[in-house]
């Protein structure tokens, strides 16, 4: 539990022959992380098995086809891969040819679309102009000019001076058609280029301009039609073949994966070598069925040397409760192989800090919800992990909103005359706290400061000291009895140190001299386990301390927030009419943030608390990911 | 009628002192705030650079970007400390 999973080093060798069969073996195992082999002199890295190319051409149409369709990756039930195997290539032929035809349509169409439009573009320039475009071209003895002049520039006024044998007409868009005797087309040609003529091209088409751009609107909107038409076809096609895409995607991967993986082992001219890593306890399960796969014809053993920790690759093991917690880990490193795994350790702390800062029944079963709702809408083990941890962190918020008895920063308690948000319960005060303070049932946060402050730096102690305690057996594993002593109890002996000076200050010790002595004891010992640099590290101890009790801290700022928000559309409520409409609005956006803030501010601190000042004490981190050869399977199954 | 002035007067003292408290508390928060956030400004955004390469640095990312935070809850533990 606090440690990685143990592995071993193994080795598999054996005849070609029955290399097949052993990465089948292995394949179905799923435990074995393959080291990747990079060649020496007398082995070389092996071929793929045969079948290798096929597979991968077949994995890449169905790839272009998936992204052709547009197929996301929703979670359906699983396909017997048996059965899909058998039917997987006629059906892909089927799908490749339905998909290519409805491929080449689609391209046609939106080719012939995107041409009406270029023309639609070219014509509508002349719209409004009532003459057969065939009659604008093809004179001897005429010159056509189609354009556009600039703005308020009159071209029948300077034609006068010119000719008046010519023919002028405007459209709706500003275009003209002008037509002269060829005689007269250089000065005519000069005239315009003063009134800055702007050509413009007459579409090679018979027809007058309106009567075309009618019929090709309408061709448009059959084109458009079709493709629209051809898309629901594409997604009927999509529906109908999705989870068979999706399945057969699955089992060529898998396919391919096993007939490449000679790529990465080590073989000869007859034999082949497998190096990897395995965890201990799965060992003898592999070797007798890899044995059982081939008859005996393969010889597995564990490699006995020395392990250098950095090549180890690391499997949490932790109980299923722990498990999402990993992912908190995998944020900051995975623990090196000789190290404390501190998951354990997190899913206490972190849940406790978190509930102890947000302690509100009413963010509580909002974010409960909120994450249960999620857990089971958003699939992946991603997710899945990130609304466990929070599911976690809202049972503990709601233990200790009980505790404090507040429900969106309301109280629920009454105190000292001012009533609660549920009539007749008051508050019972137990015993004394401290700086004149009485701790009651329910804890009222604000009016408890001193005693919460105290109660938070004292968690940060115990905290801190386990993370030492933890640091110590790092230390002793890795460098033996003296460094861990020097290095780790140090602090721990420097803490009660600065604890008998303070109490000496206080009073409640005679004296501050055995408290200086062990805090110069504690010094020297740091000095000699860590060098110079320990006593600017000394103040750290301090600051990690105070650093808890941002546990009450930011729990008084949510607080605040809420209480704000609950006198703020109080105001309005009061007021009535309209207002309360608005006071409804306070109550709810106001909350809506605050809840989102309690997921983050609570989150956050928490996390903090783990890394920074737990951490530090005693986690490296670092280890390699164990990523066993195999194939964790979705949409099939065997 | 003289007594009653003495009694105003000292509620007007009590009350300034109060008010001046609030403020130092206030004070002792905002300015420790400003000094988190200048310091974790700078951090934050090299973190963020860092990390966006190479995911792997989150972790470490964030630990360096609080370091600073500390002095705020300093801030905080002296402005209740103040307040009490």
């Amino acid at each position: 539990m606090l440690k990685p999973k143990q592995m071993s080093k193994v080795l598999l060798t054996g005849h070609k022959d029955v290399l097949e069969p052993t990465i089948e073996t292995l394949h179905d195992l799923y435990t074995l992380h393959i080291e990747e082999y990079v060649g020496d002199d007398y082995f070389h890295i092996g071929t793929p098995l045969s079948g290798a190319d096929e597979g991968s051409k077949k994995l890449l149409k169905l790839r272009s086809i998936a992204s052709f369709l547009g197929i996301k990756k929703p979670y359906h039930k699983p396909i017997s891969a048996r059965q899909l195997s058998s039917e997987l290539e006629g059906k892909l032929e089927t799908l490749g040819d339905v998909v290519s035809g409805k491929l080449g349509r689609k391209s046609q169409i939106e080719a012939d679309l995107k041409d009406v439009q270029t023309e639609i573009h070219e014509i509508e320039a002349f719209s409004g102009i009532p003459v057969d475009l065939d009659l604008c071209r093809g004179y001897n003895t005429l010159h056509v000019f189609a354009g556009t002049v600039m703005k308020g520039a009159d071209v029948r006024a300077g034609l006068t001076g010119i000719t008046d044998e010519y023919q002028f007409i405007t459209g709706n868009t500003g275009v003209f058609i002008l037509t002269v005797p060829v005689k007269y087309r250089e000065q005519v040609a000069e005239l315009l280029a003063e009134y800055g003529f702007g050509e413009v091209k007459i579409p090679a088409i018979s027809g007058t301009p309106d009567d075309l751009i009618n019929e090709l609107t309408s061709r448009q909107d059959s084109l458009a039609k079709d493709l629209e038409s051809l898309s629901s076809e594409i997604d009927s096609v999509k529906a109908e073949y999705e989870d068979f895409i999706l399945a057969s995607e699955e089992l060529l991967s898998i396919e391919t994966q096993k007939k490449e993986t000679p790529l990465v082992i080590a073989t000869s001219e007859h034999t082949f070598v497998i190096d990897g890593w395995i965890p201990d306890d799965e060992f003898e399960t592999m070797r007798s069925r890899v044995e059982e796969a081939t008859d005996n014809r393969v010889y597995a053993t564990i490699v006995e040397e020395p392990v250098d920790e950095a090549n180890v690759p690391i499997e949490y093991d932790n109980p299923k409760i722990v498990k999402p917690m990993e992912a908190v880990m995998n944020l900051y490193a995975r623990p090196k192989y000789h190290e404390i795994d501190p998951t354990t350790f997190v899913f206490i702390a972190f849940p406790l800090f978190y509930g102890m800062i947000l302690g509100d029944i009413g963010y509580g079963l909002i974010l409960l919800g909120i994450s249960l709702y999620g857990r089971s809408k958003l699939h992946g083990d991603g997710w899945n992990s990130l609304f466990t941890v929070l599911i976690y962190c809202n049972i503990v918020t709601l233990i200790f909103g009980i505790l404090y008895a507040e429900f969106l920063g309301f109280p629920l308690a009454g105190l000292h005359g001012h009533p609660g948000l549920i009539p007749g319960w008051e508050t019972i005060t137990l015993f004394a706290g401290l700086g004149g303070e009485h701790i009651t049932y329910p804890i009222h946060r604000t009016h408890l400061v001193t005693t919460l402050l105290v109660l938070t730096l004292l968690i940060g102690v115990i905290h801190i000291n386990i993370g030492l305690i933890a640091g110590f057996r790092n230390v002793l594993v890795k460098h033996g009895m003296k460094a861990a002593v020097l290095e780790k109890i140090a602090w721990i002996i420097l803490q009660v140190g600065i604890f008998l000076l303070l109490f000496g200050v206080m009073g409640v010790v005679p004296s501050m001299l055995p408290g200086a002595a062990i805090f110069v004891l504690a010094v020297i010992m740091l000095v000699a386990g860590e060098g110079g640099t320990a006593i600017i590290e000394i103040p750290s101890v301090l600051s990690n301390i105070l650093s808890y009790s941002r546990l009450l801290a930011v729990g008084l700022s949510s607080i605040g927030i809420a209480t704000a928000v609950n006198i703020m559309s109080g105001m309005m409520f009061e007021s009535g009419g309209l207002f309360i409409v608005v006071a409804v609005i306070i109550f709810i956006l106001g909350h809506g943030l605050n809840t989102a803030l309690s997921i983050i501010a609570p989150g956050l601190h928490a996390l903090r608390l783990q890394y920074v000042e737990f951490f530090t004490k005693f986690y490296e981190g670092g280890g390699r990911i164990y990523n066993p050869f195999g194939y964790k399977r979705i949409y099939t199954e065997e | 009628m003289v007594i009653d002035i003495a009694t105003a007067e000292l509620d007007q003292i009590l009350a300034n002192q109060a008010g001046l408290v609030a403020i130092g508390a206030g004070l002792a928060v905002g300015l420790a705030g400003l000094g988190s956030g200048l310091a974790e400004k700078d951090i934050g955004s090299a973190a963020v650079g860092a990390f966006t390469e190479k995911e792997e640095l989150f972790g470490k990312g964030l630990i360096m970007t609080v370091i600073p935070e500390t002095i705020v809850i300093f801030g905080f533990v002296i402005a209740i400390m103040m307040l009490l």
